[in-house]
């Protein structure tokens, strides 16, 4: 039956076609939007290692979750003294503050890097020690006028040991390569001791700091008691931003693949419209089939196979289309995001657009199996 | 070869009304009863619009009477359901039509094929008994011609090898020879009556052709639904 299916499809090439497109571009819809949320997803995931056991704290208004943490990263203003009434709050082990630089002249999805300042010895804080050096050495105790670089400022910029970097008119050495963590922050990251980048934006204070609890289980309590022990500060734990970050998310999953699935949808339709003026010309043949001793269910499974068939073509073709469609938003998000095609999101669009190729085919299919042989045969 | 002794089709008080209860009602068969032999050769004659068609649909269970009974090898169809009558049509009835009914994107080996293939046999299978029968048709250099570039008396030869691929006890034919010139309807005829004759197929045929009386050992006569001469030729 199933060569029987490619030939009859094969008839009507121009329709079979244009119905495949229909479902193509569905398919590679659903997929190219769905690789934005899901590398997002993975983005998301990776960073939280970076606050996973530790409290982020920000002066200012607080509240407005993640997008109120990117405003507040600008305006945020702590003083040494909070630093101080930090450290005392109880099962604080240490305090870690730091500054942010970016390079405000260009816009956002062409950002290359940010520069972070730390105070060296806390450098693991930031990074993690299970990250090492890909080049290089790690920022040492005393530093002045050098930084370490990501990844991908390195491969950016290709840069090496040994070159400089230009940070807001000042030049720092560069004595070590990070190697790739797949942490955003990380990667883009143009790390300089705390007091050089203090120096460089003329500021005394600081934009964050990092709390680290002695305890892992105590991060939500200590969180609480910092807000409680200076009104001005407020704090964000691991536990919450992922909570908020996995709610932006679903709604961006659901936006970006409904939009999707309705592309495919009126893919769906187009394949149910192909199958319905199929089984039209094809009254006499089915006629046939049935006198010749085909039943009702072989007439339904022979016309199921060929809207199947004419969905699951469009599907694959959907799909690495989608793929090169993640990666074009990779190349134009310039390191911004990584559009991901999981094998779940591959897998999932081929099976939506088989579902789409049985639900469209159904009706048609019914109606040729309903199909009387001696109507059929009679139709001049 | 005549089996003669078992009664292949049994029609007992048939009638046939389309559209029953509305308006556009039309009574075509009208207590209809005879019994065919198994090897025999009937034809049914009578004006358009006889009923000759109806008849011939019942026989081969692709109408259902709408009261009386039918017997096709001794099963009274009137007691079966959609895919039990696809069973009887697929093993014990094989259908020749006055337009061929092939189908067109298939070739001739294809078309005989996919009769074996809806009653189950596998390719290999199937391939080499529609391979033989085509044969047998004198059609083996056109195997893989499809119905197009065919002439009528070929395509009808294809249509006669799909009608035996899955080695039925009825041959019924609707007018076969009404699209086909005189002399190559008269090698289809002279095929029919070989099949009869050699092989023991019992052959219903529906026809004008007034040839026939050659050919047939019984012609029934049909006006208006009604039998009105039934005996041999
Ligand atoms: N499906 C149908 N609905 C209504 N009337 C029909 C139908 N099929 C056939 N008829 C009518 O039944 C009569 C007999 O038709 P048919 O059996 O085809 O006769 P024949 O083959 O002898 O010409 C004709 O008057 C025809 O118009
Ligand atoms: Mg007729």
């Amino acid at each position: 039956m199933l060569d029987i299916a490619f030939r009859n499809i094969k008839r009507q090439k121009t329709r079979t076609i244009l119905t495949v497109l229909g479902i193509m571009i569905g398919i590679a819809a659903v997929v190219s939007l769905g690789s934005i949320s899901q590398g997002m997803n993975i983005m998301m995931e990776k960073s939280f290692e970076l606050v996973a056991g530790r409290i982020m704290v920000f002066q200012g208004e607080g509240a407005a979750g993640i997008a109120g943490m990117m405003t507040a990263m600008s305006t945020s203003e702590i003083t040494e003294e909070q630093i101080e009434t930090m450290i005392s709050v109880s099962g604080v082990k240490d305090v870690v503050p730091m500054s942010m630089y970016m390079d405000t002249s260009v816009n956002m999805m062409q950002l290359g890097w940010v520069a972070i300042g730390i105070d060296p010895v806390r450098l693991n804080y930031f990074k993690g020690e299970n990250i090492l050096m890909y080049d290089g050495r790690e920022l040492e105790e005393g530093d002045s006028d050098v930084a370490i670089i990501g990844k991908d400022v390195a491969d950016k910029y290709n840069l090496e040991v040994g070159d400089s970097f230009t940070v807001k008119e000042a030049d720092f050495d560069i004595v070590g390569v990070i190697e790739r963590s797949d942490i955003q922050d990380i990667d883009m990251g143009v790390i300089v001791p705390i007091e050089d980048l203090k120096v460089l934006l003329d500021k005394d204070t600081y934009q964050m700091a990092f709390v680290i609890p002695e305890d892992v289980k105590d991060t939500e309590i200590i969180a609480e008691h910092i807000e409680d022990a200076d009104e001005d500060l407020y704090t964000m734990t691991g536990k919450e931003i992922a909570r908020q970050a996995s709610e932006i998310l679903d709604q961006i999953s659901i936006v970006t693949i409904g939009l999707g699935a309705i592309a495919a949808i009126v893919g769906g339709l187009g394949v149910m419209n192909t199958m319905i003026m199929a089984v039209l010309e094809r009254r006499r043949e089915i006629g046939v089939m049935k006198a010749i001793g085909a039943t009702n269910g072989m007439v339904l499974q022979q016309i199921l196979i060929e809207s199947a068939l004419i969905s699951l073509i469009g599907g694959m073709i959907g799909i690495a289309l989608g793929m090169l469609g993640a990666f074009g938003i990779t190349m134009y998000a310039g390191g911004m995001l990584k559009a991901v095609v999981t094998p779940v999101l591959a897998v999932g669009a081929l099976a939506f657009a088989l579902c789409l190729g049985l639900v469209g085919g159904i009706y048609p299919a019914w109606k040729a199996a309903k199909l009387d042989p001696v109507e059929a045969l009679r139709y001049e | 070869m005549n089996k003669g002794n078992r009664y292949i089709v049994k029609a007992e008080n048939v009638f046939k009304v389309y559209n029953p209860g509305q308006e556009n009602e039309v009574k075509v068969l009208n207590n209809i009863d005879f019994k065919i032999r198994e090897g025999g050769f009937l034809s049914i004659i009578g004006p358009s619009g006889s009923g000759k068609t109806t008849l011939l649909d019942i026989i081969g269970c692709l109408l259902k009477p709408s009261s009386g009974r039918v017997f096709i090898d001794g099963m009274d169809i009137g007691k079966l359901d959609d895919s039990e009558l696809a069973r009887i049509r697929g093993k014990k009835i094989g259908f020749i039509f006055q337009q061929y009914n092939l189908i067109h994107s298939l070739t001739a080996l294809e078309n005989v094929v996919l009769a074996l293939r809806i009653m189950g046999k596998s390719k290999q299978e199937a391939r080499r008994r529609a391979k033989s029968l085509l044969e047998m048709m004198g059609l083996g250099k056109r195997l893989d011609h499809t119905p197009s570039q065919l002439s009528g008396g070929e395509q009808q030869r294809v249509a006669i090898a799909r009608a035996l691929a899955n080695d039925p006890k009825i041959i019924l034919g609707d007018e076969p020879t009404g699209n086909i010139d005189t002399k190559t309807g008269e090698k289809i005829l002279e095929l029919l009556k070989h099949l009869n004759r050699e092989k023991g197929y019992t052959i219903i045929l529906v026809t004008h052709d007034p040839r026939i009386g050659k050919y047939s050992d019984r012609i029934i006569h049909l006006i208006d639904g009604e039998i009105v001469k039934d005996g041999k030729a």
